[in-house]
């Protein structure tokens, strides 16, 4: 059988070639002058309802203008596109969104900012949104959980959850296809983007570095020691660094490639931003509930201990229980070339947590984060999150437990 | 030392929150001459209206491949894809095969062994059993 080559086939089409080299493109506000251009059509929500009723009435399509500018000139996909495109409408119907969520808001949502720098267009506004969104009903899951976790394994666990390497790899799983080059005539239903290769060896993406004008935290020059506390006031949701870019005329150029795992990132953002202002807050919970928090996260394994009983001796004595003492419980073969020692560390003679190893000291360490991680993770049997308490007809919220905070060595 | 943490992602379930379907586009190819297309060019007539209509999550592509035989070829997220050859079929078993396509998750088919069918993440809630810890269940039990 031979095989089909329809790219070949629509090649003239899609070409890139057959497109004006980004160079001659005309400016975006050359068209935006128009008085009749269809791009003046923005399709913003309206102030939203926060506990908007059932009635699914479908939002009036934008039609294609009569005079339809050319698409080949466009950085993006115009909206009138979105009704178009059926991989669009099988993308809505995937995520199981509701029919209240007008595709050309889902068309939208796919247009990066490297792809149309107009804010107009693209979906730098709905990433905010959404970003924050997913950052508070995030943290909110895990700290409630567990309400005891240290600061660094709260930051791990949020950039599990929704860190920009989750939400492009939820990017690929709802089977978005990215753009090979963004523009007007592409189908709406593709990630249009420009996006470039991170380097595997360094982890350093190829991008043009961003041209920074200094980083938010102060003394940032001094070489000090950044301390965790300060990273929650100083650095973003993931714990790293927020860098500062030089204002207008040097900032880093809308049409400068990403990695692809970013622009994947804005996409999810920008569709939880959606659903939010179209659905209301309870879908949007609903939402991140079916795609974000379903997914597994074994916290446990998030932890990476230095030294545990250091620690451990110090958060007895913080808590105020006497200090640890590692005993043995049983052992086999200590003169053999395979011995097995089982330790327990105990306080008060309580039994904290057990370890084995093929040493006394691996099975004393094994016990000391056996003892820490049942402390760390301790997990209340019932716990509601404060968003709840949003809901209409909630119960009163009663406070959680607030701890101390990990051990400082 | 103060405690650090490992990277990591969190793990999807498909199907444990959201369930996405796993075939993402279908394409139909077809010949309005040949008779071995008789079965589908009667399936695109009458069946893949509906077909479309109960599975709005897969794109479906149609178009003609003149002088070979019909063909179903599905596209899935994983980035596989499958084809099969519908010459001188019925229109119900050209249905039949498109549905095969659609449910396919796009993985290479195995054989599922008996024990293995489900998979989870959660722990056993009965443990794991140690080769350290008999000794003193026997010392209970026989009251040493």
């Amino acid at each position: 059988m031979k095989p089909l080559r329809l790219l070949r086939w629509s090649g003239t089409v899609l070409s890139p070639r057959a497109r004006p080299s980004p160079l001659t493109r005309p400016s975006f506000h050359q068209y935006l002058s128009f008085p009749s251009s269809p791009r003046a059509q923005s399709n913003v929500a309206s102030i939203f309802d926060p506990e908007p009723d059932d009635t699914t009435e479908d939002p009036p399509a934008l039609s294609r203008p009569s005079d339809s500018p050319d698409l080949l000139s466009m950085p993006s996909p115009p909206p009138y596109r979105a009704r178009e495109s059926a991989k669009l409408a099988a993308l809505h119907a995937r995520l199981s969104l509701s029919p209240r969520l007008p595709f050309e808001t889902l068309a939208r949502c796919l247009i990066d900012s490297t792809a149309d720098p107009d804010p107009r267009f693209n979906n730098s506004s709905l990433a905010l949104l959404g970003s924050s969104l997913l950052s508070y009903y995030t943290s909110e899951a895990i700290l409630c959980r567990f309400p005891r976790l240290p600061t660094e394994v709260v930051f791990a666990s949020m950039w599990a959850y929704c860190g920009p390497k989750i939400l492009g790899i939820m990017t690929r799983e709802w089977g978005v296809e990215v753009a090979a080059e963004p523009g007007g005539e592409v189908d709406a239903g593709y990630l249009q983007c420009r996006w470039v290769e991170r380097k595997d060896s360094t982890g350093q993406p190829t991008v043009p570095d961003v041209k920074e004008a200094g980083k938010i935290r102060p003394n940032a020059d001094k070489g000090w020691r950044v301390g965790v506390s300060s990273r929650t006031v100083y650095d973003n949701q993931f714990g790293d660094e927020i860098k500062k870019q030089k204002p207008d005329g040097e900032t880093r150029k809308q049409q400068e490639p990403i990695p692809l795992e970013e622009a994947c990132a804005n996409f999810v953002n920008a569709l939880v931003g959606a659903v939010y202002l179209h659905l209301g807050r309870r879908a949007t919970k609903v939402f991140f509930t079916q795609h974000i928090m379903s997914r597994h996260l074994d916290v446990s394994k998030v932890f990476n201990f230095r030294q545990p009983s250091r620690d451990l001796s110090r958060l007895l004595a913080r808590e105020g229980f006497e200090s640890p003492v590692a005993r043995i419980k049983s052992e086999t073969g200590r003169a053999s070339r395979h011995p097995v020692f089982v330790v327990g560390v105990y306080t008060d003679n309580q039994e904290l947590g057990e370890g084995t190893g093929a040493s006394l000291q691996e099975a004393r360490f094994k016990a000391a984060v056996a003892a820490l991680k049942s402390w760390y993770l301790y997990s209340p049997l019932e716990s509601r999150v404060p968003s709840e308490t949003l809901e209409s007809g909630a119960k009163k919220w009663e406070p959680l437990m607030v701890d101390m905070g990990e051990v400082i060595v | 030392m103060p405690i650090k943490a490992i990277r990591q992602t969190a793990i999807g379930r498909n199907g444990v929150g959201a369930f996405i379907l796993q075939c993402k586009r279908l394409d139909f190819h077809y010949c309005d001459w040949a008779g071995s297309s008789r079965g589908m060019n009667q399936f695109l007539t009458h069946l893949l209206p509906i077909l479309a209509r109960t599975s709005p999550s897969i794109e479906i592509h149609v178009s003609p491949r003149p002088s070979h035989h019909p063909v179903i070829r599905g596209h899935y997220i994983n980035g596989r894809e499958k084809a099969i050859c519908v010459r001188n079929l019925e229109m119900q078993q050209v249905l039949k095969k498109a549905e095969l396509l659609r449910d396919a998750s796009g993985e290479k088919l195995r054989r599922v062994k008996g024990g293995r069918a489900v998979g989870s993440l959660n722990e056993g809630v009965r443990g794991v059993w140690s080769p350290m810890h008999g000794a003193e269940k026997k010392e209970e039990m026989f009251g040493r």
